[in-house]
């Protein structure tokens, strides 16, 4: 019997394993991937042997590469990414950690309240949020980002668009910026050579501008693994839980399993009201199935498998929200080519933004050539010059939208990968029942019916649909004032990351699943931590920070409701993940 | 007892997903010959030796096929991108080897259950197509029993035990689509009629496969169980998208020249040299201080 289990070890759950294992609990942190201990070995920078979706080491997979991905039905023009493996998908995101629009919060009272989904805010106020923003914040730590040519041009670009430069980590307005990231700023050599020999640590601390966020983040060399410049959880939060006995006055480290699927949580009925009891999980390896309970369950498998497995168990679900309002920020891509060297290739991922609240963000987003490549065959304009689909909108880009392909697209990668400038477009979009998760009924596998994704692409709010191109042709006159040569715009198909609040919580039992603790309305002991918990999509602005801000604040509720202790937050003082004790351990333990 | 029709109907079907072409190539049946090899309703274990022959040339029409998609995508100075009439004078998705990395993956790696793909073959294995399509002369010259005999063979190499090949299933799917634009993409160089096609009707193709035509579901839906028939537009939309962002994205990964032992490269990548990427480091040279020197901000 253990005080918590917590299912998923991506970016959500190793938050609240990390903060009750500093409290003394007894917490096993359960992952249906790899642990990816030892990145030196097992990783490379290489994009197929990376990011493959099938074959790559971060897949949504087993262990095993030999042995084919896990299926996920998706019955549209879409691209799933899903990632497993100890830092889910942290592991390529670009550790971006800016803070939430305070426009989704209940009780804002801005003159611009109305430009947001005031349909699904969240059910407490930005007030009440922002310690834990600062929490997370010292935790990982996010710092201002550093330039790289590409942030310059960038930035270029931005100073032509009559906003101002935003100097606090809370948006006001519209505004541009550097990143606050959660990527460890240049020390000693990084950032200044490409000689292997003076980027060893410590000659070499932070961030190397590699250029390989997407491949998962091993810099410096012969670092410890929570002096990794990227904050992924496998670099931050999971070793602070593994450690929890030497930085946490009362820490108690947690049990870490691998390669453990989770098919099913069982409840059973306590006082009238159903109750989380515990999980059985597969080994993935032998297919072993095992049962553990505990007194309570965390779900932070993410947007795509914590429906499926609350349907797979018969969990309540009494208002069909379970899986629904799945938000994916309707993202968009708009790209400049450049007659002089952009660095596009190379640096952090994403240094720099802008914020429109009531609309959406901007942030350039550096990418090697198959994933630019990829990126700019996702489309549902068709292929440009060809055909349509009914769309290839016009607007302040260079032709209709669409994809490259054939002859163009080798014009764009024969321009010069590091003479390209990509802008991502986030799209501030309302929350939609009809965007869900359902379970397929295409052939089980060995966990039961598998998730299939429904993404109703055009068919959005009017809000979502305007925002989007209102962003599009910021984008595109960002490029236009920072120089670019020649403008496309992709009209992305919806590329599923970045997802956001599948199991929302919310203000009302009839649009949402979790109550304000993140409990869940019908089942009691029952958490959900992760990005499918947020109330809506933030406004804009990257998920990671608001899911381990609010993962903060559920932990705090499950120790205060269920094992008579005081939250912590606000009272005491947040221990860095950097924390040299933590890297001794580590090294002790041989991690 | 099938009719005279339905024969007609169904060799236009084998006709156009590029079976009876491939089966003629690799002299599985030979059209105007009196002499047949086999003779319909032959033993299943007579039919094995027309099996040996059809396999290997149904593999061969895949990689017709998906190289035809892949030039496409990232054309080069081979004869696919030649016969297309969009090429250049330097590499392209051929000499990046991307069919092999589509063929590998949709063949070994897409998780796509078997029990959902062997419908769709079955669905492939005996649909039938209109026959408005005028077919080339060898091909109108071959005799029911020609027809019979290779019928046999397909509908048994997909009903067999054995993991029905996805680049197969795909390919058929696209040769019909490819003869659906331009009828007469069943005759010419290459084995598949997709591969025949130009640039633009390569495009025409892939913009039916994406709106999934009508007709084209219609005739491979027919044969599908429940619920399996909903899913097959929706997978097809799937696909279309998923077989060009692949062929971009394997085009320039490092795949053809990494060697999975040592994880290193044997040779710069086709896709490096096309985007003049200076490949991988542990870091650059590429830190330019802070915008306005702030390297703090506070709530």
């Amino acid at each position: 019997m253990r005080d918590v289990i917590v299912i998923g070890a991506g970016g959500g759950g190793p938050v609240v394993a990390k903060e009750l294992a500093a409290r003394g609990l007894d917490v096993l942190l359960l992952e249906a991937g790899p642990r990816h201990a030892n990145p030196r070995r097992e990783w490379t920078h290489y994009e197929n042997d990376a990011n493959n979706p099938l074959t790559g080491f971060f897949r949504f997979g087993p262990a095993d590469r030999t042995k084919p991905a896990w299926f996920r039905e998706t019955n549209q023009n879409s691209f799933l990414w899903q990632l497993s493996g100890v830092g889910g998908t942290t592991q390529h995101y670009y550790g971006n950690y800016p803070r939430a629009y305070p426009g989704v919060f209940q009780g804002y009272a801005g003159a611009d309240r109305g430009a947001y989904d005031t349909e699904h805010v969240f059910p407490f106020t930005y007030k009440e949020m922002v310690p834990y923003f600062e929490w997370v914040e010292h935790t990982a730590p996010v710092q201002t980002a550093a330039m790289g040519t590409k942030e310059e041009i960038y930035f270029r670009g931005c100073e032509t668009l009559g906003i101002p430069v935003q100097t606090t980590k809370d948006a006001k307005g519209f505004a541009y910026r550097p990143q606050e990231n959660a990527i460890l700023q240049p020390g000693g050599n990084a950032g200044r050579t490409s000689d292997r020999e003076l980027l060893v640590y410590p000659k070499a601390t932070g961030c190397t501008f590699c250029g390989f966020c997407f491949q998962g983040c091993m810099q410096p060399v012969n670092a410890p693994r929570n002096q990794f410049a990227k904050r992924s959880t496998d670099n931050s939060y999971v070793p602070m839980a593994l450690t929890a006995e030497v930085w946490a006055k009362a820490g108690r480290p947690i049990t870490l399993i691998t390669d453990a699927f989770v098919n099913q949580v069982h409840y059973e009925e306590k006082h009238g009201t159903p109750t989380a009891t515990g999980v059985t999980w597969r080994d993935t390896n032998t297919g072993e199935l095992h049962r553990e309970d505990a007194t309570v369950v965390v779900m932070s498998a993410g947007c795509t498998e914590n429906p499926r497995l609350w349907l797979n168990s018969e969990l309540p679900n009494p208002n069909d929200w379970v899986g629904r309002g799945y938000t994916d920020h309707f993202f968009d891509w708009v790209l400049g080519t450049f007659d002089e060297y952009t660095g596009n290739s190379k640096g952090v991922g994403s240094s720099a933004r802008c914020d429109f609240p009531g609309h959406g963000g901007l942030e350039n987003v550096g990418l090697p050539p198959a994933l630019e490549a990829f990126t700019l065959a996702l489309s549902d304009s068709g292929v440009r010059g060809a055909y349509a689909n009914g769309r290839g909108k016009t607007g302040n880009w260079d032709g209709p939208t669409g994809r490259p392909l054939g002859k163009e697209l080798l014009d764009i990668m024969s321009h010069g990968i590091d003479r390209l400038l990509n802008v991502l477009v986030i799209t501030d979009d309302d929350v939609e029942a009809q965007n869900r998760v359902v379970r397929s009924a295409l052939p089980a596998d060995r966990n039961g019916p598998v998730a299939k994704v429904e993404f109703h692409g055009r068919q959005r709010s009017a809000r979502t649909l305007a925002n989007r191109e209102f962003m599009a042709r910021k984008a595109a006159e960002l490029l236009k004032g920072a120089g670019a040569k020649k403008i496309y715009r992709i009209d992305w198909a919806p590329l599923i990351l970045h997802v956001q609040s599948s199991m929302r919580m919310g203000t009302s039992e009839n649009n949402s699943v979790l109550d304000a603790n993140g409990e869940a309305r019908w089942v009691k002991r029952l958490f959900i931590a992760d990005n499918s918990a947020l109330s809506n999509g933030l406004g804009g602005p990257n998920p990671t920070l608001s899911n381990q801000a609010l993962s903060t604040r559920t932990a705090e509720k499950i120790f205060r409701l269920y094992f008579g202790g005081d939250p912590w937050v606000g009272k005491e003082a947040p221990v860095v993940s950097t924390d040299h004790r933590i890297s001794v351990r580590l090294g002790q333990l041989g991690l | 007892m099938t009719t005279h029709r339905q024969q007609l109907s169904r060799r236009a079907f084998l006709a156009r997903a590029g079976v009876l072409g491939a089966a003629v190539a690799a002299g599985a049946i030979v059209p105007t010959v009196t002499g047949l090899p086999f003779a319909a309703g032959q033993t299943k274990a007579g039919l094995d030796p027309v099996i040996a022959l059809l396999r290997p040339a149904l593999q061969e029409l895949a990689r017709d096929t998906i190289n035809g998609l892949t030039t496409f995508v990232v054309p080069g100075s081979d004869p696919y991108s030649q016969a297309q009439g969009v090429s250049t004078n330097g590499p392209g998705a051929i000499h990046a080897r991307t069919p092999d990395f589509l063929m590998s993956a949709l063949d070994n790696f897409v998780p796509l259950p078997n029990e959902y793909v062997r419908p769709v073959a079955a669905a492939l294995a005996t649909a039938v197509a209109d026959d408005k399509i005028p077919l080339p002369g060898d091909l109108t010259r071959l005799l029911p029993l020609h027809l019979n005999t290779v019928d046999e063979a397909l509908k048994k190499l997909l009903s067999t035990d054995e993991t029905v090949p996805l680049s197969l299933v795909i390919a058929m799917t696209l040769n019909l689509v490819a003869t659906q634009v331009n009828p007469a993409s069943l005759h010419g160089v290459f084995v598949s009629p997709f591969a025949r096609l130009s640039w633009a009707e390569k495009a025409q193709a892939m913009r039916m496969v994406e709106q999934t035509d009508a007709d084209l579901v219609e005739a491979l839906d027919v044969n599908l169980p429940q619920p399996l028939h909903q899913s097959l537009s929706g997978v097809l939309k799937f696909v279309g998208g998923a077989l060009i962002e692949f062929s971009a994205y394997g085009s320039f990964t490092e795949y053809a020249v990494f060697d999975k032992q040592t994880k290193s490269l044997t040779a710069k990548p086709v896709g490096w040299t096309i985007s003049r990427y200076d490949g991988i480091a542990e870091g650059w040279d590429e830190f330019k201080g802070y915008y306005q020197g702030r390297t703090k901000v506070e709530g």
